[in-house]
């Protein structure tokens, strides 16, 4: 494993328990001056970073400010153009991830990297299996080491030992984000690099991994991480380097920082206006008729949604709270025809519908912005420009049949000045944007759609904070001007803050319901919130 | 892959071995012999299970390579050709006097060599599996029309080749052929579920960009896919030489499509990341059974070649519904903060 180093395997120790490496706070990896252009941007630009031993360094910066591919560069995946790589003050070049981890780097990607055929312990050993100590037994795994090694990891994090034994397709995604966490925390390794760990965990498993990380910290693991949830970062962090447009814009100390301040540095003085509160306040309210746009009676799936009554109206936006498992996908999969109901009815504009697929639900005027946007939503080859009108090209066809190029260029164009997309044009392949580009292409692929209903499935995954409140503005705008939304979202605050009212789930169905809405003090927030959790995780009926 | 509790209950067990994978498929097995037997009476009969298993072991090793290759998400449509081709080289080598052992190891090795350029052609240049080894079909085809001049090989059987070819048998049914198929059957089971290669065949098949980030070398892996495939043709062509004891220079024709069909009767995913050695011995049992009972029936040839096809259809979508099926069934345990409650609620 560690043939590449083996020059210096003495003082490399496998185990970080036994580590002698050097003192808490020695540079352990380090860039320097890194640079990586792609045609039309400068991704990352004479970006220099050290991580020492013992030391938590978040990574911040907007959605393409150059974070992932940095970490791209030190896990061996993008080769840079320029800088070098030093580890344990020797120059190093990785040609591929085996080499970075062979030198004791583990990363956790922003991207899923879980094959959906292998079990979860297969997908947590993956490229890194463990084999049995013979002569011969090199050859063949030890499936029984690799189940110990993460036994006692697993249950924190919300997994079970059957779930070890599940492929991960069959796993929602909480629990594959659960799984992918694990790749990371199942190696003894000097460096741990985590791109986005916390997007879509709910709190609870937010916590367990933040002591994880503290604990892997006390060992003398360097860690290396990127979040765009700032009030994760105070207590955390021991140090943090800021990414503006492909350059580091500096190194700082967190004690000397607030969020705002941090916000300021992330955005430079461009935006710095989204840094204060006043733009996130809601307009002016629907004040059309008062219509139900969606109900639900009784709608059942076995066994994941049970007897679900739910209503949302013109205007109104309807937060879903609940924790890992508690049937809130499920039932935006059968809103969205997706998934049958097997029993229950319901009804849109105050009729009785029968949705039997996306199609029916889409004709309906239902659209959704999915939770996995990597495998449900993005068309990796598509330029950005046809990812936005794939789902409606009436918008964009003369007579009903021919595709008007320059009209949906000029239509997409639209979107992504109103979203703030960061791309070198509209024909760039989606799949060449950042991560949190590629959440907001896939919003504005629904709102191209100029539905009547909308439902966000965790919104602003991987979003950054300017850009949040974009996210939300458009939210806003949308349901005062007349449309009805569901925001499911694990993200407690969020959900305070952008719904009228929310419905909490707990096992497959509706546990209770709670006034939400803007204008509420601190105080009055935290009391919802504690009613919200009460109900979400309440044990006995 | 069964998720049973070690307490599972009668009823449960049952529905589990409805929806296993390949249930289906056993059932169209079952089926069909009993109509079989209904029929007939020379069907269940040793030397008829014999027989069966005479034609099988041929198709049974190139879908033990084609299970490996449709696993790492590709597909080889050669292994035909090289098949033929590789009996072409024993015939010839021992023709020119060559000694027997080594001429069979030569045209193993010519067989992996063939699997390891496709799997070049694949990785290094890009090319998609579906043309590399479309135009691997061609030549390897080619060259052996080139090479026998559209005349039959022959003449360059010896007693030793007769017991391996299976056609003489010391070991009363348990021939040569069988033999080395039994063999590959579990080398390939054992690589495919218990070493870190076979490991890697799955995660590269079903996420290969996951397991590129997570340091599985994808080209290699790939590469070494086509490589057993060919080194499987190539044993396949061996033993097929001595069975036919001529090489005609279509010899093979036609096999990659029963080699496929085998593989995904079996439960190989054409998406990759699926598939058993297990599953190859079903989908060539399958194959073969059916034959041999229409055979048998006396069905018209050209109705066979039809209902080859419906079976390999209904095989599928039966494998389709128990998937249905189980992903209903195993989703029952949610394990939220209050699995007990759960467990007792219903
Ligand atoms: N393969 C590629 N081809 C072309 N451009 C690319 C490619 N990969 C990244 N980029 C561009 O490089 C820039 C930096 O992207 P990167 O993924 O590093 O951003 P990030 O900071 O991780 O953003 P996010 O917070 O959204 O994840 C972006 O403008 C992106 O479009
Ligand atoms: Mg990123």
């Amino acid at each position: 494993m560690w043939e590449i180093m083996s020059s210096r395997s003495t003082d490399a120790a496998l185990l970080v328990d036994d580590q002698d490496t050097g003192p808490q706070g020695s540079v352990v990896l380090e860039a320097r001056g890194a640079g990586k252009r792609y045609p039309g941007v400068i991704a990352l630009d004479d970006v220099s970073i050290s991580m020492r031993r013992g030391e938590i360094h978040a990574l911040l910066g907007e959605n393409g400010a150059g974070k992932s591919t940095l970490i791209g560069i030190l896990s061996g995946i993008t080769e840079p153009d320029s800088g070098e790589i030093i580890i344990d003050a020797t120059p190093i070049k990785f040609s591929n991830a085996a080499q970075s981890q062979s030198v004791g780097i583990t990363t956790i990607h922003q991207e899923q990297t879980l094959a959906p055929d292998l079990t979860v312990l297969e997908n947590i050993f993956l490229g890194r299996e463990l084999r049995r100590g013979s002569l011969l037994g090199r050859f063949l795994l030890d499936e029984r080491a690799m189940r110990k090694r993460v036994e006692h990891l697993v249950e924190e994090f919300g997994l079970t030992a059957e779930d070890l034994r599940r492929p991960a397709g069959t796993l929602g995604a909480l629990k594959q984000h659960a799984a992918q966490i694990l790749k990371a925390l199942a190696f003894d390794a000097r460096v741990v690099i985590l791109d986005e760990p916390t997007s879509g965990l709910a709190d609870h498993e937010r916590m367990s991994l933040f002591e994880n990380m503290r604990r892997l910290r006390d060992r003398g693991v360097a860690i290396l991480w990127v979040t765009h949830r700032l009030d994760e970062l105070f207590g955390l962090a021991d140090v943090i380097t800021v990414l503006r447009d492909g350059r580091n814009v500096a190194t700082v100390d967190p004690g000397t920082q607030t969020p705002d301040s941090l916000v300021r540095l992330m955005v430079g003085r461009r935006r710095s206006a989204v840094a204060d509160n006043s733009s996130q306040a809601r307009g002016t309210r629907w004040s059309g008729p008062e219509e139900e746009i969606l109900r639900l009676e009784s709608v059942s799936r076995a066994p994941l949604v049970r007897d679900v009554d739910l209503v949302v109206k013109r205007g109104e936006i309807l937060g879903i709270a609940g924790i890992a498992g508690a049937g809130r996908t499920e039932l935006a999969r059968i809103i969205l025809g997706a998934d049958r109901a097997d029993k229950g009815q319901i009804s849109v504009n105050g009729k009785q519908v029968r949705i039997r697929n996306p199609r029916d639900a889409y004709n309906l005027g239902i659209a959704i912005v999915p939770e996995e946007r990597k495998t449900q939503a993005v068309l990796g080859d598509f330029s950005l420009a046809k990812n936005i009108s794939i789902s409606d090209l009436s918008r964009v066809t003369r007579a009903g049949m021919i595709i008007d190029r320059s009209a949906e260029r000029k239509l997409a164009n639209v979107y992504v000045r109103d979203l703030e997309v960061k791309t070198s044009g509209i024909q760039q392949k989606i799949r060449n944007l950042s991560g949190g580009n590629q959440q907001k292409v896939v919003i504005a692929r629904c709102l191209f759609t100029r539905p009547a209903l909308m439902i966000f499935d965790e919104p602003t995954q991987g979003i950054d904070v300017a850009a949040k409140n974009e996210v939300y503005r458009l939210i806003y705008e949308f349901v005062d001007a007349g449309g009805g939304a569901i925001v499911i979202s694990s993200e407690l605050p969020e959900l305070l803050r952008v719904s009228d009212r929310i419905v909490v789930m707990r096992e497959g169905r509706v546990a209770g319901e709670v006034a939400a809405g803007p204008a509420q003090s601190e105080d009055e927030r935290s009391d919802r919130a504690e009613v919200i959790m009460a109900l979400a995780v309440r044990s006995s009926s | 892959m069964s998720f049973l509790p070690n307490n599972a209950t009668v009823g449960q067990r049952l529905r589990a071995a409805v929806t296993s994978p390949n249930s289906g498929v056993v059932s169209v097995i079952v089926l069909v012999c009993i109509f079989a037997t209904i029929k007939s009476s020379v069907f269940i009969s040793v030397n008829n299970g014999f027989n069966i298993a005479s034609q099988m072991v041929f198709i049974l090793l190139l879908a033990l390579g084609m299970t490996i290759v449709l696993i790492s998400g590709g597909i080889d449509l050669s292994v035909g050709s090289v098949m033929g081709l590789c009996a072409g080289v024993v015939a010839k080598l021992m023709i020119d006097g060559v000694p027997m052992v080594i001429a069979m190891l030569l045209a193993v090795a010519a067989g992996a060599g063939l699997g390891m350029v496709n799997g070049l052609i694949i990785t290094k240049l890009g090319l998609p599996d579906f043309v590399a080894t479309l135009a691997m079909f061609g030549v390897a085809r080619g060259l052996l029309y080139l090479w026998t001049a559209g005349t039959p090989f022959l003449d360059y059987m010896t007693d030793t080749y007769f017991v391996i070819g299976g056609l003489r048998r010391p070991l009363g049914y348990l021939t040569v052929p069988i033999i080395v198929a039994l063999v590959a059957t579990l080398i390939v089971a054992v690589t495919l579920r218990f070493t870190p290669f076979g490991r890697h065949l799955y995660g590269v098949g079903s996420n290969s960009h996951g397991a590129m980030l997570s340091g599985v070398s994808v080209p290699r892996v790939r590469l070494l896919a086509y490589v057993c495939s060919g080194l499987l043709a190539g044993v396949a062509g061996v033993l097929l030489a001595g069975q036919t004891t001529a090489v005609a220079p279509d010899l093979g024709t036609g096999y990659e499509v029963y080699a496929i069909a085998a593989a995904i009767i079996g439960g190989a995913a054409l998406s990759g990341g699926r598939g058993r050695a297990i599953g190859a011995v079903i989908g060539t049992l399958t194959l073969a059974v059916t034959a041999n009972a229409m055979n048998i029936a006396g069905v018209d040839p050209t109705w066979q070649q039809v209902v080859t096809g419906l079976i390999l259809l209904l095989s599928v979508v039966l494998d389709r519904a128990s998937t249905l099926l189980r992903s209903r069934v195993v989703q029952i345990p949610i394990q939220p903060v209050a699995a007990t409650t759960a467990a007792t609620a219903r």
